[in-house]
């Protein structure tokens, strides 16, 4: 009898609980089909770079920023009396504590400088022309809400750096014509940033921003399918 | 390798080579899932150990472990934790954590004082700040000889 194997793309699976396991979801949901189309057999055009890479390599940091965030959750409390002690024992206890805070930390500022490069190549080569306007906004809110989670982040480990960069950060949009003090009055949560700002801040980081951020990268994948990866130029 | 030749076998060559290529992204595969699940393990396990019926924790080091004068660094409590011993009858067991901005603190022997690498920071054996920005002493630990031990306790 001739073996059963399961083949997605190159790989072919021949072992008998693997395919029992797959096909368990599959009879159920039908994926396979769409496994092929979209990844397995899909061909990725021969023009693209290393330059075509910064979209993916910004959105594989966010991942990681959700994966490392979401640990650092785990030890972090958002109260001005223990914050700053919570990061330290993250820092020192914690074993590999460092590693995650870290890799947030980093993963934060490299996710900007990917996030730039790619859109500079999108820009430099003329790609955010028709049909691909609207991705190209989409692209600038998800850089915006980007620079937002990096701004909400920065707060929490209520340092002094983190404090008066906050100052700062809240003190600028104040500068705007009629609204501009009621925007730093809803960003800090009253006149002075303490507590209440702290607890805005950390559940739009965490929360807010991430949801919305990940609904935004949908909307950008599922354009980049619907529309073709752009041709050589 | 011209067309006709290895006619017999077209395949062993692309078998093998798969083969090969299989057990190369499965090994480093195993090696990547082990790697992230490791940390992430060791990061996510509690680690407050409660001794069993109460009572404080300790730690026993060999007296000959620290000649006069010297001193030991240890992992006490899983913190950093430095014994000393300025003379022969005396010890002294202080965290090793600098009071100003939590760097950990070297031993002078030619001193006999504590040194702090990151901002100059200085403590005499028992704590005391002799200098530089820490701005309390280090935090310390009851301790004791017993016979030929040195016995630190948990405060
Ligand atoms: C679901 C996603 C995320 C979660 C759950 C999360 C969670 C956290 C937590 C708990 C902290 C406090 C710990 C610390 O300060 O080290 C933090 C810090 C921070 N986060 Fe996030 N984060 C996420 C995504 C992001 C993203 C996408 C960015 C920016 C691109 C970002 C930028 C930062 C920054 C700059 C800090 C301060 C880091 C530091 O000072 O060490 N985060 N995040
Ligand atoms: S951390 Fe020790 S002197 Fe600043």
């Amino acid at each position: 009898m001739e073996k059963e194997t399961l083949v997605f793309g190159p790989v072919k699976i021949t072992n008998k609980y693997l395919i029992q396991g797959f096909n368990l979801i599959n009879d159920r949901f039908g994926i396979k089909e769409l496994l092929d189309d979209e990844v397995f057999e899909k061909i990725a055009p021969g023009h693209l770079g290393l330059w075509s890479c910064f979209g993916g390599i910004s959105f594989f940091i966010f991942m990681m920023q959700v994966v490392t965030g979401l640990l650092l959750m785990i030890y972090y409390q958002p109260n001005i009396d223990v914050a700053h002690a919570s990061i330290t024992k993250i820092m020192n206890e914690v074993p590999f504590g460092w590693l995650m805070r870290g890799m947030h930390a980093w993963g934060a500022n490299l996710m900007i400088v990917t996030i730039l490069i790619h859109m500079s190549k999108i820009y430099v080569s003329g790609i955010y022309k028709a049909p691909r306007e609207l991705n190209w906004i989409v692209g600038v809110h998800l850089f915006l809400l980007t620079t937002g989670l990096a701004f909400s982040g920065y707060l929490l480990p209520w340092t002094q750096l983190a404090y008066w960069a906050t100052v700062v950060g809240t003190e600028t949009p104040a500068a705007v014509p009629y609204i501009g003090e009621y925007i730093r009055y809803a960003m800090r949560g009253g006149e002075e940033i303490g507590q209440v700002t702290l607890t805005r801040f950390f559940a739009i980081h965490v929360c807010i921003l991430p949801l919305v951020t990940a609904g935004a990268i949908g909307a950008h994948l599922v354009q980049i399918r619907r529309q073709g990866i752009a041709g050589p130029c | 390798m011209s067309v006709g030749e290895n006619t017999e076998s077209p395949s062993s060559n692309e078998d093998t080579r798969r083969w090969f290529l299989n057990a190369m992204i499965s090994f480093f595969g195993a090696v990547t899932a082990l790697g992230v699940a490791y940390p992430v393990g060791m990061y996510l396990w509690p680690r407050e150990r409660k001794v069993k019926g109460g009572g404080k924790r300790s730690m026993k080091i060999p007296l000959n472990d620290i000649h006069v004068g010297g001193a030991k660094f240890i992992r006490f409590l899983n913190k950093p934790t430095v014994v000393l011993r300025p003379s022969e009858t005396q010890v002294s067991a202080l965290s090793a954590i600098c009071t100003h901005l939590g760097c950990v603190v070297k031993f002078k022997e030619a001193s006999g004082e504590l040194q702090c690498p990151c901002h100059g920071g200085r403590f005499d054996s028992s704590g005391k700040v002799l200098g530089g920005p820490p701005p309390a002493p280090l935090v310390s630990f009851p301790v004791r000889i017993d016979g030929e031990y040195i016995v630190v306790e948990e405060a």
